[in-house]
């Protein structure tokens, strides 16, 4: 088979009928001339006829597809994307008046960080100041103290009339141990009979005022709304949770449906 | 089977019409994997990824010969396939006799009603073909099982392997070449049924 390249893809086209007619016979007449070139149609021939006779292998197993194979996902019912957005909307709000109202109380106390030095000052150098007055001052600090403040504070609720009724008594004690310990304070206030330098008095007036948040904390914890109502916090709660169960059931029963 | 009504069906998503066409190709989209691939696990494998395939890409069937076009995407998995090994070579672990030959496992036979000689006779020489094929480069390979084995037409073939009709012609035109040589040294195995060189008598 030493013909070129050339003429053995022409024997291998004719061999399969993809020559034209007019090559077809051209090399018809050149076969029945050149043994050679008959020759190498023969084995061409005989290697198509080969291939040809091998045995067709049926397949070990069915290829057929399932859902999964091709990621099909079972129909969903057509509310499931509304009820879908609904849930995410309901879940966005929720997120959003939560945040608001536990943001709140921290913003506020924020703003009034100032405003218990020189509120103290002014306290101190009120000598005599009424209890009014005093409870005033304490209403507006109680925002800014902390709950285990207010909770370590609470025993002495009972005793902050006292502290109100002596206040000159309370600017003589001592101030380490009337912010330490503030049950204390009225046995403090009630021994000390003389009055102090006034040099003290800025550091004894948080022992005067400290009880007053007592008597003016529950009020003034309560005086502070939350800025989105808790209702309507708790009903986009709501409204997540029931939309995501109902999606869930939605999926699940498309899905055991497709089934 | 109404072909044209299973593909529109498949078109629009319908699984169980695509399955029917599935069975109904799955023996010659096999075929084809396990003449190119030369091995049946490796057939299997780009036989399911191509349906798979086939499944996902439907919608851009313009119609003509849907086994044409199914047997060009097993055609694709199998070269994919062929790549992936050339990257990743590893030791066939095929039986072998004490003589190193591979031992064939007979499972797949086109006659069942052959006598035991026959089956020997066919196996072998079923054998020493895939041996002759798998010794060709992939494109030659493939070429000659789409036109051969399956039986398409140059155009089909040109098609399934995304190349122009004149490679295709000078690829097979190559192919049946270097078979008839190999093929040579197995002269004694081609019994007169399957010797198609009647011009030579």
């Amino acid at each position: 088979m030493m013909k070129n390249f050339h003429e053995i893809e022409n024997l291998s086209a004719y061999l399969d009928g993809q020559l034209a007619s007019s090559e077809s016979a051209k090399l018809e007449s050149r076969l029945k001339a050149d043994p050679e070139l008959a020759s190498a149609l023969r084995d061409l021939r005989a290697a198509r006829g080969i291939l040809r006779q091998l045995p067709a292998r049926k397949a070990p197993r069915n290829f057929t597809l399932t859902r999964q194979m091709v990621g099909l996902k079972p129909p969903l019912p057509r509310s499931y994307p509304l009820i879908r957005f609904a849930t995410v909307f309901a879940a966005f709000l929720f997120l959003c008046s939560f945040t608001t109202n536990a943001l709140t109380p921290m913003l506020s106390f924020g703003f009034g960080a100032g405003a218990p030095a020189p509120a103290a000052g002014m306290g101190g150098g009120c000598e005599g100041c009424e209890g009014s007055q005093v409870q005033e001052f304490a209403a507006t600090e109680a925002p800014a103290t902390e709950e285990a403040f207010a909770a370590e504070m609470a025993p002495a609720a009972t005793e902050a009339p006292a502290a109100t009724e002596e206040p000159a008594a309370a600017d003589t004690a001592p101030s380490s141990s009337t912010a330490e310990s503030p049950e204390i304070l009225p046995t403090e206030i009630a021994r000390v009979t003389e009055p102090t330098p006034s040099l003290k008095e800025p550091e004894q007036e948080p022992s005067a005022v400290t009880p007053a948040p007592e008597t003016a904390n529950q009020p003034g914890a309560d005086s502070e709304p939350p800025a989105l109502s808790i209702d309507w916090t708790m009903l986009f709660l709501g409204i997540s949770i029931l939309g995501i169960i109902s999606l869930w059931v939605m999926k699940l029963t498309a899905r055991n449906k497709w089934r | 089977m109404d072909e044209t009504a299973l593909i529109t069906s498949a078109q629009q998503g319908d699984l169980n019409a695509f399955n029917t066409l599935v069975l109904h190709y799955q023996d010659a989209v096999f075929n084809t994997a396990v003449r190119i691939l030369g091995d049946e696990d490796m057939a299997q494998d780009a036989s399911q990824d191509a349906f798979i395939s086939a499944f996902q890409s439907i919608r851009s069937f313009r119609g003509g010969s849907f086994k044409a076009w199914l047997l060009r995407t097993v055609t694709n998995a199998c070269l994919d396939e062929l790549r992936r090994q050339k990257r990743r070579p590893t030791t066939p672990l095929e039986p072998e006799t004490s003589d190193g030959e591979e031992i064939d496992s007979p499972k797949w036979l086109a006659d069942k009603s052959m006598t035991p000689a026959q089956k020997a006779e066919a196996d072998e020489l079923e054998h020493a073909i895939q041996h002759c094929l798998d010794a060709l480069p992939a494109e030659f390979r493939t070429a000659v099982v789409l036109a051969d084995v399956q039986g398409m037409d140059y155009t089909e073939v040109a098609a399934a392997s995304k190349v122009p009709i004149g490679t295709i012609k000078s690829r097979i035109a190559r192919a049946r070449l270097r078979l008839r040589e190999c093929l040579r040294s197995f002269e004694e195995l081609i019994p007169s049924s399957f010797r198609l060189n009647e011009e030579n008598a």
